[in-house]
């Protein structure tokens, strides 16, 4: 169970706002990348630590968070150094999704249109297992679509390079 | 109930009679590519999952696009330090800057992509690859250290949709135009997401590798996970001089099962431009008649091929690059370069106005040369036009095809290459 509060994003949040392009370069590093993290989403946030500063675990998003096409992780480096611990959208775009499989954040799809009855600030409760977020400022609440048994294991493995590394040091297949 | 071709390759790479869409699998990977800004962090990761020697040092492709040639000081010690770790691995096939190209265009030019396979790439416009009748994926270089190690990669098997293009192509329409077209008529990264698009139909089986090259390559601006063109007579006369590899051609079945099926005529496709800001506002190139902008761009993994580069020199040929604007043309690799060079395409074009540069992604990416300033108003050949893409977060950017790049150039308003005086 986590609990927190939320940032809600509006539509097309995308990956080149939330890593700017001038930092594409860098390396990949949750505590470097998480300082400039969103600097092109929201002026409030474009300053060292200006998201991560918020405090925010969670964020709500609506249509195809992390968009716009571009396979960088520093995009989920970023938000994870940040405090982000899980973000609920309707959809996701496919570079991120994949990206944040592989490092163990949830990016939790709602059929439900969550984004509409939250507000940033409020405070979230997720119980992964349930696949329940509950709105605990305004009492609502949202199931979410399950996750997939292999996303689980990976996430339980803390991500896929611990997956694969321990498959790799057992001798075990990767299948 | 048949596969699609996708299926098939999926259903082939990971040792399995079927597949169905929604399933998770490993599978076999063919090849998989890596580019200076990112691949010293792929081998650190790959070394850090216990193991020194990649799964084939033949088939993990190493490529110098992003960062040559190097422009400041930083660059210059990452490809230093890039050239160092690739030295170190005994890669076989290193593309450095000499033997350069962007990365899609030397994978698939160079043979490193089989039909009927899969290959990945730590870059979002690895769909290029399908051009050929591979699934190309774009990945991060998590997946890439994974696949350098294991030769392997995870897949959620995606649901299918055909694109069924029929027509004749009219005179200065091209590939891009369907793929912009496509883009407005879809919307950008909306209902393709995490979908694999297969073209089909008489209009892409006339279609050329590098408008089949274009055509996959957007397929990533659409949210989609992979787009491919089934392997033809066209496909094996391009890979016949290009790799001695034994492949096979793999389709779809007639009885395939598709998430959607599109029909479209491009009998009457009109050249077509996004506007600035995003994708998927797209408008025929006769709403922006007149439509003035300073910078002139043609290049990069979507158009900066050789048929691109003829296309410019044959509307542009004994023509001047208009005073108000700056053109830049950057061809997708040296041996695209060279071929241009032969052909007399880059003397047309120097005489006509037009810089051209050394292969790179050059100011596709906002990072290297080019890059659009404060107020920049650019007409790009490119795959992107959101806010900051090309430098400047104060600039706007229109995206087209070669052809309307170049005819607007001269008159340095947006122009309709089907009425400008050739």
């Amino acid at each position: 169970m986590i609990k927190g509060t939320c940032w809600v994003a509006d539509d097309y949040v995308m990956a080149y706002d939330i890593i700017t392009s001038d930092h594409w370069t860098s390396a990949i590093d949750p505590e470097e990348n998480s300082k400039i993290v969103m600097s092109g989403v929201k002026e409030e946030f474009n300053k060292i630590n200006g998201f991560k500063d918020k405090g925010f675990t969670f964020i709500v998003a609506n249509h195809n968070f992390a968009g716009g096409g571009k396979s960088i992780e520093h995009v989920i480096a970023g938000l994870m150094g940040a405090g982000i611990q899980a973000v609920f959208a309707t959809s996701f775009a496919r570079l991120q999704f994949r990206n944040a499989i592989n490092y163990g954040l949830p990016f939790v799809t709602s059929d439900d249109d969550m984004h509409l009855g939250c507000d940033t600030g409020d405070e979230l409760e997720y119980d992964a297992d349930k696949g329940i977020i509950k709105n605990l400022s305004k009492g609502t609440e949202f199931t979410s679509v399950p996750a997939a048994p292999f996303v689980s294991k990976v996430a339980e493995a803390g991500g896929l390079m611990n997956f694969v590394r321990d498959k790799i040091a057992k001798g075990e297949p990767i299948r | 109930m048949g596969m699609t071709i996708t299926e098939k390759i999926m259903a082939r790479s990971s040792g399995r009679d079927k597949v169905i869409p929604g399933e998770l699998v490993w599978t076999d990977i063919h090849s998989v590519m890596t580019m200076d800004f990112l691949g010293r962090q792929c081998f650190d990761k790959f070394r850090s999952l216990g193991k020194t020697e990649v799964f084939d040092k033949d088939k993990v492709i190493c490529v110098s696009d992003h960062l040559v040639p190097p422009p400041t000081q930083r660059f210059a010690n990452m490809l230093n330090e890039w050239r160092e770790v690739v030295k170190e691995h005994n890669i076989t096939n290193f593309y450095d800057l000499g033997r350069q190209g962007i990365a899609h265009q030397i994978m698939v030019e160079q043979g490193h992509v089989l039909p009927g396979t899969i290959s990945i790439g730590t870059d979002s416009h690895a769909n290029t690859y399908g051009a050929v009748g591979a699934v190309g994926n774009a990945i991060g270089v998590t997946d890439a250290a994974v696949a350098m190690a294991t030769g392997k990669a995870w897949f959620r098997i995606p649901k299918s949709v055909k694109f069924n293009i029929t027509g004749k192509w009219q005179p200065w329409v091209m590939a891009k135009d369907l793929s912009l077209h496509i883009m407005g008529m879809m919307h950008w990264n909306g209902h393709l997401l995490y979908k694999s698009l297969e073209f089909t139909g008489p209009a892409i089986e006339s279609m050329s590798m590098a408008g089949r090259m274009t055509l996959c390559n957007m397929t990533v601006d659409l949210g989609a996970k992979n787009g491919i063109v089934a392997p033809d007579v066209i496909t094996e006369r391009y890979l016949r001089r290009r790799t001695n590899d034994k492949w096979d051609f793999v389709t779809s079945d007639a009885d395939a099962a598709y998430d959607m099926v599109y029909d479209i005529d491009i009998s009457d496709l009109a050249p077509t431009v996004a506007m600035p800001g995003k994708l998927d506002d797209t408008v025929t190139v006769d709403k922006l008649i007149g439509t003035k902008f300073n910078k002139a761009f043609v290049g990069t993994c979507t158009n900066g091929r050789l048929e691109d580069i003829a296309t410019l020199a044959e509307i542009m040929k004994d023509k001047q690059v208009h005073r108000d604007v700056n053109m830049i043309l950057v061809p997708a690799s040296q041996t695209v370069y060279l071929e241009a060079l032969q052909a007399g395409h880059l003397e047309t074009l120097i005489k006509a106005g037009v810089a051209i540069d050394t292969p790179s992604c050059a100011s596709c990416a906002g990072i290297h040369t080019g890059v659009a300033g404060d107020g920049d108003i650019v007409l790009s050949a490119g795959n992107r036009n959101m806010t900051g893409r090309m430098g400047s977060r104060n600039a706007q950017i229109y995206l087209t095809s070669p052809s309307v790049v170049a005819a607007s150039a001269i008159r340095g308003e947006v122009t309709d290459p089907r009425t400008f005086d050739i």
